[in-house]
């Protein structure tokens, strides 16, 4: 082929390929504005409500007790040394004091170091719930109630409307069914809602000792001979039963869908004990995050969230806090190391983001700990509003560290759109509306 | 003569005036039908089951007994840990016929009391006769396909969108 040809089918092909529009499985007519920054997001809500101070601030102590101690106790995602002193936030090797054994560093390098840090962000919300709904929406939730799914889309029915991903290529992994988690994987917004939402798993309890009670004994139907017949079935009773769109609550699969998530459950269930796990697993985050590695492992999702929450002890136990607050960062390095090593497909092809739902209070409540350390709420002050964002992977600048104290650069409902942005539809995103108006993309704001 | 004759008259008067008021006229009777609603008013369920009522629901169903307060609770818990509900209601479903106390006719009764197996397996999960169109899509269904057992139809039913609501 002749050179002045090759460049001219090269062009054309390329630009067919960002222009040429394609149809959405919900019918509508789409071309793809931007271009595609990483194949798939991990979306870490580092929640629980983390006190600036402790986590990016690297204070330990000496930001919040009447103790000079300082240093770093997420050093898988922050540079900077440990504290050399009272070291209670480890494991318990046995006749040692309680926490005495910091848990060893998994990463060569650091996430701040592989990837870029925001380290003076804003929550637009102190609570949980509302915290939670503003990282997964984009929208400030400012009448947001409990126990009601968002009243604004999530980020899984953005993409999944925009981007036409299936229902098993978008996961919501809770920490458990509380606090309103089980109704973040969709909005009932009517442009969007159910028909969009993601998969929601709470794995403590599906795969907990409840779960296998109730779902591990299930019978493995064959796909032709028996489930086939099950489906026409039902699909003949559905079809004499003619019932209102969402008046069967939750987000549905398809039978394909179904057949490889009953495939996961099983495989998951057989295994036992030997599913994925970080070293130390000594609590529900870490647990929860091993079997959300096992869902990506198992589905390669184009986004998972996952939720932790166990720093959430603050406000009783400041001591148990530290440990959490460890554990959280071990269980982010973890996670990202696993992607790397352990799922071909989605190494060197991931985007990992984490984000406090909310930080915590300047002052503390009257609460002492065995160490005689207070307690932390998260009642709306200024400190509560302090949270952090680091983003690591493919197309993210490494070692670059944006704002400080002084320049707070970022909020936190500028993740959805940074999502958004990594997928190629911030524009389609943001013309829907119901994005805060201050959100930016945190690759704009680079 | 003359009040003879006006007599007469007044008389004839009378007379015609009784005649004509005895007389009726013929009312033509008009035939029309009512509207009338052909649903199937058996079919109007609109109240959701919670999880809690659909698992009671099921269990007696498939155990003819009730479930205990505490399988309850947890059920219940797994039931929310899952988004898919359709799914995961398969999946309980699936694991109750796994169990050796549940209790469902045997494939023969099926196959040769075709009629009275779909009475009995609508009144079961769906508290109603079956219409003729659905007792005949069970029969040729389930007479045309002998891989289909009590199990397969059962699993169905009780996945079905009907057996959430009542």
């Amino acid at each position: 082929m002749k050179r002045r040809e090759f460049i001219k089918k090269a062009s054309l092909t390329a630009a067919g390929s960002i222009a040429f529009p394609y149809i959405l499985p919900s019918g509508r007519l789409f071309a793809q504005t931007g271009t595609e920054l990483a194949g798939h997001v991990v979306y870490v809500l580092f929640a629980g409500g983390v006190r600036h101070q402790e986590s990016i601030g690297q204070l330990y102590l000496s930001g919040s007790q009447d103790s000079n101690v300082g240093g770093n106790v997420m050093y898988n995602m922050l540079n900077g040394a440990p504290p050399d002193r009272k070291i209670v936030y480890g494991t318990t090797p046995a006749g040692e004091p309680q926490g005495s054994q910091p848990i060893p560093q998994l990463l060569g390098s650091t996430i701040q170091s592989q990837g870029t840090t925001f380290q003076e962000v804003r929550a637009v919300n102190g609570g949980h719930y509302g915290g939670l709904t503003s990282l997964i929406t984009g929208n400030r939730a400012t009448a947001q109630g409990l126990r009601v799914r968002p009243n604004y889309p999530t980020v899984f029915e953005y993409l999944r409307k925009h981007r036409g991903f299936a229902t098993t290529d978008a996961w919501f992994v809770g920490n458990g069914i509380g606090n309103s988690v089980p109704l973040l994987n969709s909005s009932e917004h009517p442009e969007y809602g159910l028909n969009y939402g993601a998969n929601f798993v709470a794995p403590l309890i599906t795969f907990g000792g409840e779960g296998r009670d109730i779902l591990a004994n299930a019978k493995v139907y064959h796909p032709q001979e028996e489930l086939e017949p099950i489906y026409k079935m039902k699909h003949f009773l559905d079809n004499s039963f003619r019932i209102r769109q969402g008046d069967i609550e939750g987000i549905r699969n398809t039978e394909e869908e179904k057949i490889n998530i009953k495939a996961f459950f099983r495989d998951i269930f057989n295994r036992g004990g030997s599913t994925a796990s970080p070293p130390v697993a000594d609590n529900g985050d870490l647990r929860t995050v091993g079997y959300a590695a096992e869902v990506l492992k198992w589905f390669k999702p184009k986004l998972m969230v996952v939720n932790l929450h166990a720093v959430d002890s603050c406000h009783s136990n400041f001591t148990s806090y530290l440990r959490s607050l460890h554990r959280a960062d071990h269980a982010v390095g973890w996670l990202w190391n696993y992607i790397q090593n352990n799922i071909p497909e989605m190494a060197n092809n991931t985007i990992m983001i984490a984000t406090p739902e909310c930080g915590r209070n300047e002052n503390p409540n009257p609460i002492q700990d065995e160490n005689d350390w207070f307690a932390y709420d998260h009642s709306g002050d200024l400190n509560t509003q302090r949270v952090f964002t680091q983003m690591v992977g493919k197309n993210v600048p490494q070692n670059l560290v944006v704002g400080s104290e002084s320049n707070p650069i970022g909020t936190s409902v500028d993740n959805v759109l940074t999502i958004a942005d990594i997928f190629g539809v911030k524009d389609q995103v943001n013309a829907a509306g119901f994005i805060d108006n201050s959100a930016r993309s945190l690759f704009d704001r680079i | 003569m003359g009040i003879f004759k006006k007599k007469n008259l007044t008389v004839i008067a009378f007379f015609m005036a009784f005649v004509l008021s005895a007389c009726e006229k013929d009312v033509i009777p008009t035939y029309g039908v009512n509207p009338v609603s052909v649903e199937d008013e058996s079919l109007l369920k609109f109240k959701k089951k919670t999880p809690k009522q659909y698992i009671s629901i099921l269990y007696t169903d498939l155990f003819k007994e009730a479930i205990s307060v505490n399988k309850l609770a947890s059920t219940e818990r797994v039931i929310e840990s899952v988004g898919d509900k359709a799914l995961v209601h398969e999946i309980i479903v699936s694991n109750y016929m796994n169990h050796p106390d549940v209790t469902i006719p045997a494939d023969t009764f099926m196959r040769n009391n075709l009629d009275t197996f779909i009475s009995l397996t609508y009144r079961k999960f769906y508290l109603r006769q079956p219409s003729q169109i659905e007792r005949s899509f069970f029969k040729e269904y389930i007479s045309n396909n002998p891989n289909v057992t009590v199990e397969l139809v059962y699993v169905a039913f009780a996945a079905s969108d009907e057996y959430q609501f009542y």
